[in-house]
Order: structure tokens, then C-alpha cells, then sequence
């Protein structure tokens, strides 16, 4: 199958440096298009569409916006979420270097929407390089065009911030650890009014909904799982790079065929957190059903050591943890040292028990998703290859 | 089933019974009657759920929910004390006491810890799990003594000192691992820089934060004069 390019469509074709280029090209029509039509008719129309959001959870966009357009408070607030902090992705990077002025008309139309005079783009620590770029551009769009301020706010390089709660405590000047929920951040988000934060790819989606209507999304992409996902893909590929497909499409095809994968032993799919696919089962379908998650795909070739995958993943987890709760704080780090016991074979075989046990506690008992996706590695390729685990076992 | 009523039904270890609305599973629960362990929460402060020693199962929730900070909804449907919610209690606290100095027979909290009495009440001994402990400086104070080796990082000393007496002296800094309770920009807690409320000392559900024993008495010329060094103890 070849790309489908909704979310890429302007990358390589506008230039991103030039206002003129983007208008040229049809840019802000879709937003002035929006403008006439009432809040809760563009949100009905996202919400028909079936968009789902493409951070990771896969939640109906339209049914988020709906939230926190009948949610009261004093702001409403959009947050785009550009701190792309997931091992291995780049998607979202591609799209701010490429596409800034059609993320930006995304935004407006979101603000439209649920009623929101502000909005925040969260830009990740290491996007520094962009922040000159966005800036101008932003500057060059101005107010008035959009319908509401955009405000570039800078992280600081840590991974948990992507998550929607830590974010909003970071942007709010606090340290950057995850709230507990409910509340939500539809009801009570930033500063406690009602927030919608969505991922730059999924309002990416936003303008060509608007333009096109969402009888024609819908025909894009598999059943539950409408439109197209963009792939950052890296690893043992001869062309890694960002990959445009629709939902539904085999994992196959995008890494073998299009990323060029040879000799594929498994392909971790969403990142570090992501779950691991063994070659066997590369037919499966990428939907938010299957395996999906924020969009890295990492292939692995027969040469790599799945304890050594799981291992750098939980180092990982074990650095960027915020420290806010138990099992996550002091469990990445036991599960850290039983795989390294393991890998100096010093390891025994009820370290191996207690690996599982500890995993499953992790994934159902954590506060957020950084603690409870930490242990995805480590359980699946104890499933799929869990002989190397028990060939290291110390005899 | 009005509205004006304020109360819900719920479905709580299978029997069928009432909560208020708007209170949290572990009040619903304890005014039916099932005690919730709980560690960070107490019931002076807002609800942290840092610990996760009060997760329930509730039906249709992909994850166990904490009881301190999770509202009861009508229907809810919970299981306090199902084969799955005491393993996960259970692997918390043997994570917690991985970490934790094993000098539980010098403590001055040893017999009113609430830690030790969980870990007792869970039925955990030993931890399985054996890694890295966190040793720090005894920090004193003319009022409190400092020891963030046996801290549990349970958000209380920081919440009391800010909810209860309006002070904000504590702060949480670094993280994962390596996360800490602070004064100031990391600094030792070795100066009166506050006054003798002691509002984190009763807090403090381990031997963390201890009163100094000789507070009461006069300070000498010579302490009063000179700073006097550390005394590490313990
Ligand atoms: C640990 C962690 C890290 C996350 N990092 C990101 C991120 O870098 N970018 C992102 O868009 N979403 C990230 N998310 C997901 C967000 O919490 C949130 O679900 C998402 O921004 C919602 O937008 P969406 O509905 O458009 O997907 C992360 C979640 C977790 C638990
Ligand atoms: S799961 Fe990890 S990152 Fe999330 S709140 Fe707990 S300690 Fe922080």
C-alpha cells in the first residue's frame, strides 16, 4: 500500500518560512470556513468524523471537545502537545519544521470550538532549534487571523511532562509530576478550568475534516480507527524516516516494504512504552486495537538481545519516572536491577517470577501512564522470547 | 432516587449499600464499615495518591483506582479486599520496604510507625526485592531532627507544613529514584528556620521527622555564640 499523506499533505510543498506560500496553497480557508459555522457544529462534525487522538490513548477527539465546550469556568483553554518525548518518535518534529501554519489553523478551529481565547504549545526542551521558527511564523500569522493567542511555553527535558497532567502543572510553573484523575482536564485542566489537549498530529487532522467533511474521512482508515496515522520509523531499516499510512494497514507493509526491514526478529511498536511485536505476527493491523501507541516503530533485526531491549527501556522508565509514586519510583528501579542481575548471569530463575509479578502490579496499581506502560517490554518479550530470559538464569 | 437526596448506591465488597455523594471510596467504605490501608493519605490533608496502598478494584476499570482521591459514582461497583488488590498492597509494600534502612530496632518511631504496623497487617517480612537504599546526612534543627534515609517520600511533611500551618517550607525536588524532600534550594535542614509547631513531626508516618529530645532545655553561651557541628546519630 502507498502513503496516504492527510496529516504530511503540505510537508515539501509549502514552504513553512512563507505565509503567502501556505495561502496559496488553500491555508486558512478551513478556519474561516469553521468561523461560520456555530461552536457545536464543529464539534459535532469532529466528533462524526471518528478523529481519535494520536498521543497514545486513541480518545474520539470529537467527544473530548464536547466535554470541555459544556464545561463551565471562567477560560477554556486548547493545549497542543508538541513535547514528543516517546524513544523514537519524530512525527510531530517533521510536522512543526514542515507544516507550522496548518498546525496553527488546527489550533484556531479547536479554540473556536470550545470557546478558548488562548492556547498553548507545549514544545519539547530539545525542539529548541524550532522555537525562532514558530515564533516568527506565529508572529507573522498574528491574532486577528486566527481568532486567538497562541503561546509557545518551552519544557524543560522531561519525558513525563508529555502526559496531559504533568504538562498542565508544568506550564502552570510546578514541578512537572502527574495529578491524579478524575477530575479530567475537559472539567478541571489548566489552572483548573476546562482544557482540551490534543497531540500535533491529531489537529493536524483538524483542517482537512473541516474542509472535506467527515463523510469523506470516514472513508479513509478501518471502522473504528478513521483517517491515517504517521509512523516515525527507525531501527534495522534501510530507509528510516516518517511514513503516512491508513489505519488497518500490516506492519508489514510499513516496515518491510516502505522502511525496507530485513531480517526482522521483532518490531517494538509506540516506543519505549510501546508493546513488542514478534516477527511471527507482523501481519497484524496497526489500529489503536492492536498495537499502536504514540507512532515509533523500532525494528529489530536477529542480532539484537530482547533482555537487552527491555533492559535499556527500563533504564529509561527508571530516569524519567517522576518520582511521585510507589510503584513506579521504587519498582523501575527493582525491575532495573533484575535485568541487569540477569544479563551479568548472576540472575536466578525466581528473579524471573519476580520480574512478572512486579510488572503486572506496576501496570494496574501506577498513578500514570509513564509507570504503567513501563513494564510493557519486559512482559511481552517474556512471552515471546522468554527462553533468552531463561538462558541467562545462573545454573 | 431524587436528586436532592445526596446519597448513592453502590455495590461495595457485593453487598448492596448507600455512600454520600461527593465523598472519596475510602470514607464511602469506612461508613460502611471496610477499613482501606492507606500511607500518604491523611486525614488532615488533601488526598495525595502517591503511595497507591488504597487501590481498589472497581468494575469496568482497566487499572485498580485509588480510594483516597477516587469519588463514588452511582453503580459503583468495589472490591476492597479481592486476591488481586492485596497482592497489588502487598508487592507496594515490599517495593517500600526494599528501599527502606533496616535500623527499625534503633528508631525512635519503631513502635508507633505506621509503615512497620502496615507491613505487619499485610503479612510482608522480608523484602523479596533487594537493590539500592537511599542514605542521607542526619539533618537537626534546634526543634527537629532530619532523617531522609527512612524517608517514604509520602508528600505528608510537605502538605502539613503548607495546608496546616500555611508555611510552605518543604518542597519536592529531583526525581524518580533520587526524589527528595527539600528546603529551600536543597539546603540542610540545620537552622531554626522555623518555629516549634512540629506539624510535620506528627505527620511524619515513619522516623523520618523526630522531635530533638533536648529542645526544652536552655542553650548554653557557648551554643548560643557558636553554630555547633553535627551530631550524626544512629
Ligand atoms: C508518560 C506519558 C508521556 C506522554 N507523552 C506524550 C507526548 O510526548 N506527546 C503527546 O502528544 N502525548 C503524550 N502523552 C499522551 C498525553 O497524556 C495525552 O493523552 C495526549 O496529549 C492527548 O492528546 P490526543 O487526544 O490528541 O492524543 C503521554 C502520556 C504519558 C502517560
Ligand atoms: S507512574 Fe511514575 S511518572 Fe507517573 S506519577 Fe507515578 S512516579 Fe510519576
Amino acid at each position: 500500500m502507498p502513503e496516504c499523506r492527510i496529516v504530511l499533505r503540505n510537508c515539501g510543498i509549502v514552504d513553512p518560512a512563507s505565509i503567502e506560500s501556505y495561502r496559496a496553497h488553500g491555508g486558512f480557508q478551513a478556519l474561516r470556513k469553521a468561523k461560520q459555522l456555530t461552536p457545536d457544529q464543529v464539534v459535532q462534525e469532529v466528533k462524526r468524523s471518528g478523529l481519535r487522538g494520536r498521543g497514545g490513548a486513541g480518545f474520539p477527539t470529537g467527544m473530548k471537545w464536547e466535554l470541555a465546550a459544556r464545561s463551565p469556568g471562567e477560560a477554556h483553554y486548547v493545549i497542543c502537545n508538541a513535547d514528543e518525548g516517546e524513544v523514537g518518535t519524530f512525527k510531530d518534529r517533521y510536522i512543526l519544521q514542515n507544516d507550522p501554519y496548518g498546525l496553527f489553523e488546527g489550533i484556531a478551529i479547536a479554540c473556536h470550538a470550545i470557546g478558548a481565547r488562548t492556547a498553548y504549545l507545549y514544545l519539547r526542551a530539545e525542539y529548541h532549534h524550532l522555537l525562532g521558527q514558530l515564533l516568527r511564523a506565529l508572529k507573522e500569522t498574528g491574532d486577528a487571523e486566527l481568532g486567538c493567542h497562541i503561546e509557545v511555553r518551552e519544557g524543560a527535558g522531561a519525558y513525563v511532562c508529555g502526559e496531559e497532567s504533568a504538562l498542565m502543572e508544568s506550564i502552570e510553573g510546578k514541578r512537572g509530576e502527574a495529578r491524579y484523575r478524575p477530575p479530567f482536564p475537559p472539567n478541571h485542566g489548566l489552572w483548573q478550568e476546562p482544557t482540551v489537549i490534543n497531540n500535533v498530529e491529531t489537529l493536524m487532522n483538524i483542517v482537512p475534516i473541516i474542509q472535506n467533511g467527515a463523510d469523506w474521512y470516514k472513508t479513509i482508515g478501518s471502522g473504528p480507527c478513521p483517517g491515517t496515522k504517521a509512523f516515525s520509523v527507525t531501527g534495522d531499516v534501510e530507509r528510516p524516516g516518517v511514513y503516512e499510512v491508513p489505519f488497518g494497514t500490516a506492519l508489514a507493509e510499513l516496515v518491510v516494504d516502505l522502511a525496507g526491514a530485513v531480517n526482522v526478529k521483532a518490531v517494538q511498536v509506540g516506543g519505549a512504552s510501546g508493546r513488542v511485536v514478534p516477527a511471527a505476527k507482523l501481519d497484524t493491523p496497526l489500529t489503536f486495537e492492536t498495537v499502536l501507541g504514540a507512532g515509533a516503530v523500532v525494528v529489530l533485526d536477529a542480532s539484537r538481545s530482547m533482555v537487552e531491549l527491555a533492559t535499556q527501556n527500563v533504564t529509561f522508565f527508571a530516569e524519567e519516572s517522576c518520582g511521585k509514586c510507589v510503584p513506579c519510583r521504587e519498582g523501575n528501579q527493582i525491575l532495573l536491577h533484575l535485568l541487569t542481575t540477569l544479563q551479568q548471569r548472576s540472575g536466578k530463575e525466581q528473579d524471573i517470577d519476580a520480574l512478572r509479578e512486579l510488572s503486572e502490579v506496576m501496570m494496574i496499581s501506577c498513578l500514570c501512564g509513564l509507570g504503567q506502560a513501563a513494564p510493557n517490554s519486559v512482559v511481552d518479550t517474556l512471552e515471546h522470547f522468554g527462553d533468552e530470559y531463561y538462558s541467562m538464569v545462573r545454573r | 432516587m431524587g436528586v436532592e437526596t445526596d446519597v448513592v448506591d453502590i455495590i461495595l465488597n457485593g453487598k448492596a449499600v448507600q455512600a454520600q455523594s461527593g465523598t472519596t471510596i475510602l470514607q464511602a467504605a469506612a461508613a460502611n464499615g471496610v477499613a482501606i490501608p492507606t500511607l500518604c493519605f491523611h486525614r488532615d490533608l488533601s488526598p495525595t495518591g502517591a503511595c497507591r496502598m488504597c487501590v481498589v478494584e472497581v468494575a469496568r476499570s482497566r487499572t485498580l483506582v485509588a480510594s483516597c482521591h477516587t469519588l463514588v459514582t452511582h453503580g459503583m461497583v468495589i472490591e476492597t479486599h479481592s486476591a488481586k488488590v492485596l497482592r497489588a498492597r502487598k508487592v507496594i509494600m515490599e517495593l517500600m520496604m526494599a528501599s527502606h534502612p533496616d535500623f527499625c530496632l534503633v528508631c525512635d518511631k519503631a513502635n508507633i510507625c505506621e509503615m512497620r504496623a502496615l507491613s505487619a497487617e499485610l503479612g510482608v517480612g522480608v523484602p523479596r526485592f533487594r537493590a539500592k537504599k537511599r542514605f542521607y546526612q542526619i539533618e537537626e534543627n534546634p526543634y527537629v531532627i532530619r532523617d531522609l534515609s527512612k524517608c517514604v517520600l509520602c508528600y505528608r511533611c510537605v502538605k502539613a507544613c503548607k495546608e496546616v500551618k500555611g508555611a510552605n517550607l518543604f518542597s519536592m525536588a529531583r526525581r524518580g529514584f533520587e526524589m527528595k524532600v527539600v528546603v529551600d534550594d536543597d539546603a540542610a535542614l540545620d537552622k531554626e528556620v522555623c518555629r516549634d509547631c512540629g506539624i510535620c513531626i506528627s505527620h511524619c508516618p515513619v522516623g523520618a521527622l523526630v522531635w530533638r529530645p533536648d529542645r526544652f532545655r536552655k542553650p548554653t553561651d557557648s551554643a548560643r555564640t557558636s553554630c555547633r557541628p553535627l551530631v550524626i546519630k544512629g
